[in-house]
């Protein structure tokens, strides 16, 4: 080969490698990028598509199986009306212990606190003092049987009972409750 | 053997060099693949297109059910919360320590020669353990044994519902005063400590119903 056709060849050459740089690069590549995301979206969707299938069975299973759980936690909020415990407590413990044939009673809020289980985060627990002046035994042990049963959340921490000096026949009694309250 | 004289012999060796020039064939070359190159980019397109489309139609059916995902993740989150809740309230509730039997059992065991005066009573905070303070006066020719028998009354009945209970004299102490029973009997003070604890078989007494008022 004479020597302007080895110049010619290698302009050729580069022209090539120039062509092939351009193709891959430029042209090829993209798409393919393009096309594998494309590809792993398609996977990724058709994956979440059928977890969803689960999921969607598995809560229609959940929302059978909970049917209990849901009823009864309505009642257990039910339990607890609107408003600040302090507003609605004393009044609706003065009622109840009234109903139940003992006058005068009286509470009065002690404190409040949280409850260190994360599945209690949203109930407070509230202790009160309910001072029964004076009570007939026989009736004030109906009363907290009635109070222990229609109060499934309060608990009777403390009780002291003791006769007064001028009627034998009556009791003063003092219990220390606490009462576990959705928070508002 | 005749002979041939070949005029356009420069033309035609001309032209050979033409064709034979490295340039050319190498512009051919080129196009050549160039055409190949672009059909085979073509053909990737036309793939990638499908797969466009494809990936828009699962797009277009997870966007459908999406809110209805979400919204089932988000209840089974609300209900799986709601159970556990429920859970820890329905123990809370079932552990607590019920004061209306154990005061029916008092009054069970108290005699008429032995009064009570005082009770004070406490449940630890885990509701594991009750300890109770009962204080009185007993009346008898021996009032010191009418107290004991109401600590043995206490242990025999409260053992029928707790566990672990002991009932044991804090204090008993002999009264000057004349109780004006039959003709006037000793008296005795005393201070009984009761500890036990609440098992599973105290349960709530049933409330009381009332007769409905005719």
């Amino acid at each position: 080969m004479k020597k302007d056709q080895i110049q010619k060849v290698l302009l050729s050459g580069v022209g090539l490698v120039i062509l092939l740089y351009v193709y891959f690069s430029f042209f090829l590549g993209p798409l393919n990028r393009s096309r594998d995301n494309m590809l792993a979206a398609i996977r990724d969707k058709q994956a979440k598509l059928a977890s969803s299938q689960d999921n969607l069975t598995k809560s229609a299973k959940l929302e059978l199986q909970a049917k209990a759980a849901t009823s009864r936690f309505a009642a257990l909020k039910a339990l607890s009306p609107e408003g600040a415990p302090i507003a609605w407590f004393p009044p609706r413990m003065k009622t109840f212990f009234s109903t139940q044939g003992i006058d005068k009673a009286t509470a009065r809020m002690e404190n409040n606190s949280t409850f260190k289980q994360a599945e209690l985060a949203s109930w407070v627990k509230y202790s009160w003092l309910i001072d029964i002046p004076q009570a007939d035994y026989a009736r004030l042990g109906k009363a907290i049987a009635e109070l222990e049963n229609v109060e499934p959340l309060l608990t009777v921490n403390k009780i002291s009972i003791r006769a007064t000096p001028d009627q034998p026949e009556l009791q003063q009694v003092v219990l220390s409750a606490t009462n576990v309250i959705e928070k508002r | 053997m005749a002979l041939h004289l070949n005029l356009l012999h420069e033309q035609i060796s001309e032209q050979r060099q033409r064709q034979r020039d490295p340039l050319k064939i190498g512009t051919i070359v080129l196009i050549g693949l160039g055409a190949l190159f672009a059909l085979y980019y073509g053909w990737n397109a036309y793939r990638t297109l499908a797969i466009k489309s494809q990936l828009s139609a699962v797009e277009r059916e997870w966007s459908k059910i999406e809110p209805k995902v979400t919204a089932a993740e988000k209840r089974s989150a609300e209900l799986n919360s709601i159970v556990k809740t429920t859970a820890v309230l329905d123990d809370y509730i079932d552990h607590r320590f019920f004061w209306a039997p154990f005061l029916e059992k008092l009054a069970r065991c108290v005699a008429p020669n032995t009064q009570l005066t005082s009770l004070e009573g406490t449940v630890t905070e885990d509701n594991k353990a009750v300890s109770v303070s009962i204080e009185g006066v007993a009346a008898g020719r021996e009032p010191r044994s009418a107290a004991e028998d109401l600590r043995q009354m206490l242990t025999e009945q409260l053992g029928q519902s707790y566990s672990d209970v002991k009932v044991e004299f804090k204090a008993l102490d002999d009264l000057d005063t004349i109780a004006n029973i039959a003709g006037g009997m000793n008296m005795a003070h005393y201070i009984l400590a009761v500890t036990f604890q609440p098992t599973a078989k105290a349960k709530p007494t049933p409330a009381p119903t009332r007769a409905s008022k005719r």
